[in-house]
C-alpha cells in the first residue's frame, strides 16, 4: 500500500512549487545605525522644485525616500516640516501650461500656477511639532550655519521664512545647534551648493573671490569653519553618516537651456544690417545662426559676442530677445550673462569646496557622496528600468521647472546614489527606491 | 502496489535526465508527447504525428480524429537588483493552446494518408502590472498563432515511410507599455500595438521503422516569419505631446526558428516502449526585434530591439507503459537551454534553461475511443540576467505546470 502513496506525494510536491520561490537580498543596516536619520542641508534637501516648496515637493524630498528606505534596516518615522498646500509658499510653484509670446505666437511653457491658492498658515512657526528629521533649509548656505538669529536675518532680508518657520527661537538659534540638537544617529549631509550657486544664478553679479552676502561665493576660511564645525557637531556623539558634495552648477538647465549662439538670422538684409551696424567693432554675422551680443563693461564699446564657454541665465526674459532686439541690436545685460571669468569662479570655488568636503569626510569616517561626478553622468543620460533622465529642461524629467531643483524622479537618482554609497561604506545593504514610482515633469 | 513501483522508478531515471521548448515557442501538439517529456519524432503514436514527424502519418492503420487541449499558465517572479525583498509576479491567466488533427491511410493497407493539423505552435501571455516597475518595457504581452497544416505522406516500404506538410499560420500580437510622459495629474502614458500576423512554412519527416522493436524519426519544421502588416499603434499621451504619439500603422516580424528533430524509440519489453529526442532549433534568425512605424516623430522612432538568440539543441525523453490493453501510463522529462543572450533579456520574454518532468495515461474507453490526460511541469532556476537597453537587470524565475486533455477517435 506504502508505495502507491509515492505518486500522491510526487503530485503533491509539485503542486506545492508551482510557484517561484527565489527572493531578493534581506536588507541589513552594516555598521551603521539608521534608528534616527536627520538630513542637513539646503533647498534641495527640502525638497525645493519648480521654483518653490510645497508639499508634495517636500513628501518626495530625497531624505524623505531615504527615511522610507530606512526603515526596512530599522530606522524609525522621518518626520517633516510639511506645509499645509501644493500651490507653492512663498511664491507660487512653476508649471507647464500654453503660453502666448510677443509675437504671437501660443505654445508649451512655462508660468506660475494660478490654482486656488492653498498655502494658508505656511508662515506659522510649527517648531512646537518637531523635532523635524529633516532639517533642509531653502536658502541656506553653509556659511549660515553658525550664524545666530540665521531664520530672522534670512526673513528680514529676503522675505523667506523657511527656517523662521521651524527654529524655536528664530532671533537667536544657529542653525548648527538646532541641528546638532537632534543627536541623530545617522545623517545626510548636502551642504555648500548655495555658497557658490547665488553668484551664478545672479549672473555673477556679486563677489567671485569671496564676500559675506547671498550674491557673493563664500570665501574659503569661512565655508571650511562653518563646514568642519558643522560635521564635528553632527558627529560629537558618534553618529554615522555621508557627505553630499556640490554639483557642477554651471551644468544645470538654468544656464544650459538658452543657447548662446541662438541669433538666428534669415535673411541677407539681417546680416548686412547687423554687419553694417557692429563694423566699428570688427564683429560679423553671418546667415545661420549667431552668437548674441552681450554687455560686457572691459569690451571695446562695453560689448561682445558671447563665447562658447559662456552662459545665458534661464531668467532671460524670452520676449526681450524675440522683439526687443536684445542680443543683436541691444546688448543682453551682464546680470543674465555667466562670462568666462564667473564661469571660473563658480568652478574654482565648487572645486575648493568639495575638497573641504572630502576631507571631512576622510577625517571623520564618513560616507562621501561624490554628486559633482554622478549629476554629470547625467549629462549623457541615465537610464533606469526603461526610463532616461537627461538634464534637458522639460523634456530630460530629471530638473524641475526652475531648471535648478530636482523633479521628483531626479531626488530619487540622487537617493538611490546616496544609499551605495551608504551600502558600500558601512557595509549595510539598504533596499534602493524605485525611479519609476517618482513623478518626472508633468505635461498639460 | 505495481503501479507505484512504475511510477517511483521512471522518477528516479528521470530526475538524472536531461530533455525541450525555448522561449515563446509552445512544446504542447499532443497528449501522448506532452506526457513523455515532449517526445515523439520516432514513433507514431497516433495521428499527432502529423505534427511530431508528418513521414509516420502512412504508418496509422486507417483514419483517425484527435483533439487535446492544454491549460498554460505560467508564472513567472522577477526580483529587482538592490532592492531588498521586494519582487514583481506575473498575473496569473489560463491561456488554452489546442491541436486538432484529422488524417490517416487512405484504405487499411494503402501506402498513402492525408490529413490535416490545426495547432499552435507558440504562445506567450505575460501580464505584469500596469503599475510594476518595469512598466516602461512591457506592462503585458499576448502573442497568439495557429497554424493549420494539410499534410501527405507516403510509405515507400516497410522500411522507410515520408511525409511533407504546408504551413499556413496566422496570428496576433497585442503589446502594451507604459509612456514615461505624465498629465498634470501624473498619470502615465501608454502605448498599445495591437496586429494579425501570419506567415508560411513546411513540416516535412522520415520515418524508419528498422524493426517492430526499434524506430527512428527525422523531422524538420522550417521557419516560419511570421508578418504583421499594417498593425495599429495607438497612444495615450497628455494632449500637450499628442502631435508627438500620432496613431499610426506599424510593421513587424517575429521570425519563428526552424527545428530540426532527430530521435529513436526502442520497445524494451513487450509494454514498455522508451524514446528520446533530439531537438536543434535555430533561434539565431531572431537576431532582434524591429518596429516599424508608418509614421515617425521626434518622440517616435522606429524601435529594434536586440534579442541576439542563439540556437539551441535540447534533449527530451519519455517512457510509455502498457498496463492492460486499454490503460497505459506515460512519463518523461525535458532539458531544454535557453536561446536568449544575459544581456538582452527583456520581461516581455523572459526565459531560462528549462527542466520539466511530466506524466499522463491513455484509456480506451472502447477499442475506437480512447482518453488521454497529461500533465507536465516545467521550472527554471533563477537566472540573473540584464535587458541592456533598458538598463533593467534582475533576477527570473519560471514555474509553470499544464495540464492537458484529449480524445483520439478511430475510424
Amino acid at each position: 500500500m506504502k508505495a502507491s502513496y509515492i505518486p500522491l506525494i510526487a503530485a503533491a510536491a509539485m503542486l506545492a512549487s508551482c510557484k517561484p520561490t527565489i527572493k531578493g537580498v534581506t536588507p541589513s543596516s552594516g555598521e551603521a545605525n539608521f534608528s534616527y536619520y536627520v538630513a542637513i542641508g539646503n533647498s534641495l534637501t527640502a525638497g525645493y522644485a519648480d521654483g518653490s516648496l510645497y508639499r508634495s515637493g517636500q513628501e518626495n524630498s530625497y531624505p524623505a525616500m531615504l527615511g522610507k528606505q530606512f526603515m526596512t534596516v530599522g530606522g524609525g518615522e522621518f518626520r517633516q516640516p510639511l506645509l499645509p498646500g501644493n500651490a507653492g509658499w512663498p511664491a507660487p510653484k512653476r508649471v507647464l501650461g500654453y503660453t502666448t509670446s510677443c509675437d504671437g505666437v501660443t505654445g508649451l511653457g512655462v508660468k506660475l500656477y494660478a490654482g486656488a491658492s492653498d498655502t494658508s498658515g505656511s508662515s506659522t512657526n510649527i517648531s512646537g511639532q518637531g523635532p523635524f528629521n529633516n532639517l533642509g533649509i531653502p536658502g541656506i548656505r553653509c556659511v549660515d550655519y553658525t550664524v545666530a538669529g540665521y531664520a530672522a536675518f534670512a526673513q528680514a532680508l529676503a522675505g523667506v521664512g523657511y527656517a523662521a518657520r521651524i527654529y524655536p527661537h528664530p532671533a537667536t538659534d544657529r542653525p548648527i545647534d538646532i541641528a546638532a540638537a537632534t543627536n541623530p544617529t545617522f545623517f545626510t549631509m548636502w551642504l555648500g551648493s548655495n555658497d557658490v550657486l547665488g553668484y551664478a544664478t545672479n549672473g555673477g553679479e556679486g563677489n567671485g573671490t569671496g564676500g559675506a552676502m547671498p550674491t557673493d561665493i563664500s570665501t574659503t576660511a569661512a565655508f571650511e569653519a562653518s563646514y568642519n564645525a558643522v560635521v564635528d557637531a553632527m558627529t560629537l556623539k558618534g553618529a554615522k553618516g555621508v557627505l553630499i558634495n556640490i554639483p557642477d552648477v554651471t551644468t544645470i538647465p538654468y544656464f544650459t537651456t538658452i543657447p548662446g549662439r541662438g541669433l538666428v538670422l534669415s535673411t541677407p538684409t539681417q546680416v548686412a544690417a547687423l554687419n553694417a551696424a557692429y563694423a566699428p567693432l570688427g564683429i560679423t554675422f553671418a546667415l545661420g545662426a549667431n552668437a548674441f551680443i552681450i554687455q560686457d563693461p572691459a569690451a571695446p564699446g562695453g560689448l561682445r559676442q558671447i563665447k562658447n564657454n559662456e552662459y545665458l541665465l534661464l531668467t532671460l526674459p524670452q520676449d526681450s530677445l524675440k522683439c526687443g532686439g536684445w542680443g543683436s541690436v541691444k546688448p543682453i545685460p551682464k546680470k543674465y550673462v555667466l562670462d568666462e571669468t564667473e564661469v571660473g569662479y563658480v568652478r574654482s570655488a565648487t572645486n575648493t569646496f568639495n575638497e573641504i568636503i572630502r576631507a571631512a569626510a576622510i577625517r571623520k569616517g564618513l560616507g562621501y557622496v561624490d554628486a559633482h561626478s554622478y549629476l554629470g553622468t547625467l549629462q549623457s543620460g541615465i537610464r533606469f528600468n526603461g526610463v532616461t533622465l537627461t538634464p534637458t529642461f522639460v523634456s530630460g524629467g530629471a530638473f524641475s521647472l526652475d531648471g535648478v531643483h530636482l523633479t521628483p524622479k531626479g531626488y530619487a537618482l540622487m537617493a538611490n546614489e546616496i544609499i551605495r554609497v551608504i551600502n558600500s561604506t558601512y557595509k549595510s545593504s539598504v533596499p534602493q527606491v524605485d525611479i519609476n514610482n517618482y513623478n518626472g515633469v508633468l505635461f498639460p | 502496489m505495481k503501479k507505484g513501483f512504475i511510477f517511483s522508478v521512471a522518477a528516479v531515471a528521470l530526475s538524472s535526465a536531461t530533455l525541450h521548448a525555448g522561449s515563446f515557442q509552445l512544446n504542447l501538439q499532443g497528449l501522448r508527447q506532452t506526457a513523455m517529456g515532449g517526445s515523439g519524432v520516432a514513433f507514431p503514436w497516433d495521428v499527432s504525428t502529423i505534427f511530431y514527424n508528418p513521414g509516420g502519418l502512412a504508418r496509422l492503420n486507417g483514419i483517425q480524429a484527435y483533439a487535446g487541449v492544454f491549460g498554460v499558465s505560467p508564472t513567472v517572479r522577477y526580483v529587482p537588483d538592490n532592492s531588498g525583498e521586494t519582487y514583481a509576479e506575473t498575473k496569473r491567466h489560463l491561456s488554452t493552446p489546442f491541436a486538432v488533427y484529422a488524417g490517416g491511410t487512405l484504405s487499411k493497407d494503402s501506402r498513402w494518408a492525408l490529413g490535416l493539423g490545426i495547432y499552435t505552435p507558440f504562445g506567450s501571455s505575460a501580464n505584469w502590472s500596469n503599475d510594476w516597475t518595469g512598466r516602461f518595457i512591457t506592462q503585458s504581452i499576448s502573442l497568439q498563432s495557429i497554424y493549420f497544416q494539410p499534410t501527405v505522406s507516403y510509405r515507400i516500404n516497410d522500411l522507410i515511410s515520408v511525409g511533407a506538410g504546408f504551413v499556413y499560420g496566422t496570428g496576433s500580437v497585442t503589446i502594451k507599455k507604459a509612456l514615461p510622459v505624465q498629465d498634470m495629474n501624473g498619470t502615465e502614458g501608454q502605448a498599445v500595438l495591437d496586429g494579425k500576423a501570419n506567415g508560411v512554412g513546411f513540416n516535412a519527416g522520415v520515418h524508419i521503422k528498422a524493426s517492430n522493436n526499434l524506430q527512428f524519426g527525422l523531422s524538420y519544421r522550417s521557419g516560419v516569419r511570421m508578418k504583421v502588416n499594417g498593425g495599429d499603434a495607438s497612444f495615450s499621451v497628455p494632449a500637450a505631446l499628442a502631435a508627438n504619439f500620432p496613431r499610426t500603422a506599424f510593421d513587424a516580424t517575429l521570425p519563428l526558428p526552424g527545428i530540426l528533430t532527430l530521435g529513436v524509440a526502442a520497445k524494451v519489453t513487450p509494454r514498455l516502449t522508451l524514446q528520446g529526442d533530439l531537438v536543434w532549433a535555430g533561434w539565431k534568425s531572431y537576431d532582434s526585434l524591429k518596429f516599424d512605424f508608418v509614421q515617425n516623430t521626434a518622440s517616435l522612432a522606429d524601435s529594434k530591439e536586440p534579442r541576439l538568440y542563439r540556437n539551441t539543441l535540447a534533449v527530451r525523453i519519455g517512457g510509455h507503459y502498457e498496463i492492460c490493453k486499454q490503460f497505459a501510463v506515460m512519463v518523461g522529462g525535458a532539458f531544454d537551454p535557453t536561446p536568449s543572450n544575459a544581456r538582452y533579456v527583456s520581461p516581455d520574454a523572459v526565459d531560462a534553461d528549462r527542466f520539466s518532468l511530466s506524466a499522463g495515461l491513455s484509456y480506451a474507453v472502447i477499442d475506437k475511443l480512447s482518453i488521454m490526460a497529461a500533465v507536465n511541469y516545467t521550472t527554471t532556476a533563477g537566472r540573473q540576467v540584464k535587458y541592456e537597453p533598458a538598463n533593467f537587470s534582475g533576477e527570473y524565475q519560471i514555474k509553470s505546470l499544464v495540464p492537458a486533455i484529449g480524445i483520439t477517435y478511430k475510424f
